[in-house]
């Protein structure tokens, strides 16, 4: 190797020509972005639908989600909503505001509130919850709820995909949540109160953002809430033919 | 930071007196007519001294006559193990494939020589003994020779089929006058 | 380039200092076409990939780097020895250069071979900002060719890299198209059968592991010189010639796999460091290294120079023929690479019973220093009459195929030739001419090579760069690096400023790299002697998993004239006291 070159006069005076000196002054301090830490950002509709149900009712439904932080901190904005068409209502309207930290490999914690403003009550919650990736690829978000009227309730949200191929995805959900006490005035019972399955077969379009997708999805009412809502006129069980996109930026 | 000089001549090299001496094929070197034939250094025209570095002939052409008997000087002056082989461009890769063996055998380390596995039995009568009088196989220091009364006419090279030196380039042409 | 010789100029000052000559580079927003797709990105002198930069060993070179971009910028000369404060590192060499500046490098050429320069600065280097160094020897070089070509390869993607990074973050299979699906499954049935297959599943899922977890980008157009397969960048020769070829991968994150059917390649040199040739069917170039090959193309036809990415998700393609418009066949791309659970032997914890279907035995001997029995040096006191009749296949330790150590054993990342020949791997790597005299390490600094694929954070010993504090090396100092590498991922670890001795089993022959590649489940040893004094930077060269924390400042403690810059300070606080 060239290193090996006899030290000839002329790089025995290049080596004492050149600033070599290594002054402690020198050395300078990494203050550049790669010595912060990371921040990120992402936009996910992980549902972004129009709805057809078994009764001819018409809804636009999403849950999305906006977060911005680090791997040690993030801030997230969950929002899902139904809109009635018809009506002109919405059906269901839910904000939350969470502070999300890492807790072990695969989950995080999380901690804020819920703005529930759909049509009728109101409602705010504070918000305890853990997010993330469990054994065999299930997507879990599981968050227990205290109410401003003090109720107490738990939600269980499970994602599992399955690749038919690399572009074309089923995904399974399930929503379930349950209420430790009652509130009357929103229609939630003590119990089982609610869950939601779905199937959508999505197919994505342009990289992950834009994923079009059918499918169907099957709510249903339990004890004292399904009571609740049948003397209310309302329905207990829907199926609804979904179609929409899921789309992430 | 500088290296040393790894390797010192320190190992004598105790090829065998019969290199000059047709009819060793144990390890099937094969020198054909085609690039001529042991010679003797009593007929030879002339001496031409051939320096072996890492990995490259000094010179990398010689020029001879026809029937000529040439001494070869061989000198390694390398780092490494270095053949000085004469023939064809087929029998050097024939011999390629030999060399190749004695490399995975231990047989040639960089720049060492293990002479006493040269000797061991590869089976069917075989072994990895370098003794052909086309050729001389050295470590870095040493220094051989080589007499070759070359045929009329052919294809010849001088190289070293110590694995990867020939394809490096480590080979120079023998130009008919 | 615009080439000014100062050589008249220094030769009346300084006669014995000899060839020096400037360079101007400009740094600008570019148009990239990869044939696939058109895109802007950062180049020099208004291309990427930036031109060839032809030093000479010995001279002094001066190198004017203009920036016209809006953004900070820095150049980093890849495997380049030199003073530190050329190095190019913002933060860790100097501050980088400003938009509108031009920073004037300057340092000794006291090497030679094949290497290249990028920018350090956020994802410039992704987005186009490369290109390639040939230094030319002194003296003549240890092998011969008729000609030369570089042959710079990239992973060129329709994404900039600060959205790559982003969507890694959001989703760290954003990119991945290679996962296992429906069909997957039934054929594995169908091959191991059901219960295996499902225990399998079972097995990687618990992990929350991917066997398809090879290549976090895929979606990239492979280039080569700038052009993709469709615009075939091609090399033109007569038949006869020796061909010096210049593979230098400059990718983001794509290892190649690379092969010229019809062609022996004799590897002459690697990461610009001569090697004791040795000829191949096909090798592997990771990230950021360099390999010098040799090819005799003796017959009137073309070539194809193919460039398989290691996970089969994307190929770069060029061409080598007697003519312009000549090709030859282009080869398919294989199956997709599977990782196997030898490549999660290196994770720590796991509860390797419930790994149904593993072989511990093949794990054994996966810890390289296991591997120095190969050492053949150690073999001259054998008793060789012991060894007649012995199966000599057994032997033949370096004849690829069967298993490279620098691979777990049973590894799905373990390299095949794809015509059932030989496959370059690290122990056939031997120095021509050493660099270093061998000595005793001073002392071992273990390095885990971690991260989180989920949550897509890499780190060095489970931690950060942002959390990190230096390595601190000595000057004169020989080091042993230990690489464990506990990910499912190949991490080539590129150390600024030093060589990385790689410890292929050969003693004072191991070849001396700047970027070595750890492969998952596998240790690795390179020692470093500590010649080089100041501050390197010290990483993963996949430029998400750098972003992303697989990075460490080396400061390293004494050595020339730093007595005195000590004493300066010390007289300096003595002052203030």
């Amino acid at each position: 190797m060239s290193y090996r070159l006899p030290l000839t006069l002329s790089c025995l005076l290049s080596v004492a020509l050149l600033p070599v000196a290594v002054h402690a002054q020198d050395m300078i301090v990494d203050t550049t972005e790669r010595k912060q830490p990371l921040t990120t950002w992402g936009i996910q509709f992980e549902e972004f639908e129009y709805r057809y149900s078994d009764d001819d009712e018409e809804l636009a439904a999403w849950n999305a989600d906006f977060f911005y932080g680090t791997d040690d901190f993030k801030v997230r904005w969950l929002t899902k909503g139904e809109y009635a068409i018809e009506e002109q209502a919405y059906e269901e309207l839910e904000n939350q505001l969470v502070g999300q930290i890492p807790i072990s490999k695969f989950f995080d914690a999380k901690a804020g509130v819920r703005f529930d403003t759909p049509e009728g009550l109101d409602r705010t919650y504070a918000v305890l919850g853990v997010a993330g990736l469990a054994p065999q690829w299930f997507e879990i978000d599981a968050n227990l709820y205290v109410s401003n009227e003090g109720d107490t309730s738990a939600a269980l949200d499970a994602e599992y995909e399955l690749l038919l191929t690399n572009y074309w995805i089923v995904a399974a959900t399930l929503d379930a949540t349950v209420a430790f006490s009652e509130d009357r005035e929103i229609g939630v019972g003590k119990g089982l109160v609610s869950t939601e399955t779905g199937i959508r077969l999505s197919y994505d379009l342009i990289d992950r953002a834009f994923s079009p997708y059918v499918g169907v999805v099957h709510e249903r009412k339990y004890g004292d809430t399904a009571d609740l809502a049948e003397t209310g006129g309302g329905s207990t069980e829907d199926w609804f033919a979904v179609i929409g996109a899921r789309i992430a930026f | 930071m500088k290296a040393t000089k790894l390797f010192v001549a320190s190992i004598v090299f105790s090829m065998s007196a019969t290199a000059f001496a047709a009819g060793a094929h144990d390890g099937g070197h094969g020198h054909s007519s085609a690039s001529g034939e042991p010679g003797k250094a009593s007929e030879a025209s002339r001496t031409i001294t051939v320096e072996m570095y890492d990995n490259y002939y000094e010179p990398e052409s010689i020029n001879v006559k026809p029937g000529e008997t040439v001494r070869f000087v061989v000198e390694n002056k390398g780092n490494l193990v270095h053949e000085f082989n004469i023939g064809t461009p087929g029998m050097h890769e024939a011999h390629q494939a030999e060399m190749m063996m004695m490399v995975e055998h231990g047989v040639i380390q960089g720049g060492k020589l293990h002479h006493d596995m040269m000797n061991m039995d590869m089976g069917n009568g075989h072994s990895m003994k370098h003794d052909d009088p086309n050729s001389v196989l050295l470590e870095p220091g040493q220094s051989q020779e080589v007499v070759w009364k070359f045929s009329d006419k052919g294809n010849i090279e001088f190289a070293c089929n110590v694995p990867g030196h020939y394809q490096a380039g480590m080979y120079g042409d023998v130009n008919f006058e | 380039m615009n080439i000014r010789l100062g050589a008249v100029l220094f030769g009346l000052l300084m006669p014995a200092l000899g060839l020096a000559a400037e360079y101007d580079l400009t740094v600008d927003r570019v148009q990239i076409d990869s044939g696939d797709f058109v895109k802007e990105g950062i180049g020099y002198n208004g291309a990427s990939p930036g031109p060839v930069m032809r030093f000479k060993e010995g001279e002094e070179v001066k190198i004017n780097v203009t920036n016209n971009l809006d953004e900070t910028t820095s150049i980093h000369w890849h495997g380049l020895i030199l003073p530190f404060d050329q190095d190019g590192v913002p933060g860790i060499s100097f501050p980088g250069i400003k938009p509108g500046e031009t920073f004037t490098y300057e340092f000794p050429i006291q090497q030679a071979g094949t290497f290249w320069f990028h920018s350090h600065s956020g994802f410039q280097e992704p987005d186009g900002a490369y290109g390639a160094i040939v230094i030319e020897p002194e003296g003549r070089e240890p092998f011969r060719y008729d000609r030369e070509y570089v042959v710079q390869l990239t992973d060129k993607h329709p994404h900039s890299g600060d959205r790559i990074m982003r969507n890694l973050k959001m989703m760290p299979d954003y990119y991945n198209r290679e996962q296992q699906t429906v069909g997957e499954f039934f054929s594995d049935a169908s091959k191991d059968g059901l219960m295996n297959t499902i225990q399998s599943r079972m097995a990687w899922g618990d992990m929350r592991m991917m066997q398809a977890d090879v290549e976090d980008l895929q979606g990239f157009t492979g280039l080569i010189n700038g052009k993709g397969p469709e615009q075939n960048w091609t090399g033109l020769f007569e038949p006869g010639e020796r061909i010096r070829l210049r593979f230098i991968n400059s990718s983001a994150m794509t290892y190649f796999d690379i092969r010229i059917p019809g062609l022996d390649m004799t590897v002459v040199q690697a990461d610009g460091n001569n090697v004791q040739p040795v000829s191949v069917d096909e090798f592997r170039i990771g990230v950021a290294e360099s390999y010098d090959v040799i090819v005799r193309p003796k017959d009137e036809q073309a070539y194809t120079i193919f460039a398989e990415s290691m996970g089969r998700s994307g190929y770069a393609r060029a061409t080598l023929a007697p003519e312009q418009g000549m090709e030859a066949a282009v080869p398919q791309l294989r199956e997709p690479a599977r990782l196997t659970m030898a490549d999660m032997g290196g994770m720590p914890g796991m509860d390797h019973g419930s790994m149904a279907g593993m072989d511990h035995a093949s794990m054994e001997g996966m810890d390289h220093s296991n591997m120095e029995g190969m050492d053949h040096s150690n073999m001259k006191g054998m008793d060789h009459s012991g060894m007649k009749g012995m199966d000599h296949g057994s032997m033949a330790m370096n004849q690829g195929a069967a298993s490279d150590p620098f691979y777990a054993k049973g590894s799905g990342l373990m390299p095949k030739a794809a015509n059932g020949g030989k496959f370059l791997s690290y122990s056939d790597l031997k120095a021509q001419d050493p660099l270093y005299e061998e000595r005793e390490p001073t002392r071992e600094i273990e390095l885990r090579l971690t991260g989180n694929m989920e949550r897509y954070t890499w780190s060095i010993n489970g931690v950060k760069y942002e959390d990190a504090d230096p390595i601190r090396l000595k000057y004169g100092e020989r080091v042993r690096f230990k690489f464990v590498n506990e990910t499912m991922m190949t991490h080539p670890m590129h150390l600024h400023g030093m060589w990385s001795i790689l410890d292929v089993g050969a003693g004072q022959w191991n070849p001396i790299k700047h970027t070595v590649s750890v492969n998952p489940g596998t240790t690795v040893y390179v020692e470093t002697e500590v010649d080089a004094p100041g501050q390197w930077a010290f990483h993963c060269h996949l430029s998400y998993h750098a972003a992303a924390g697989m990075f460490r400042k080396v400061i390293i403690e004494g050595g020339p004239d730093s007595n005195q810059a000590k004493a300066e300070v010390v007289t300096e606080e003595g002052g203030e006291a």
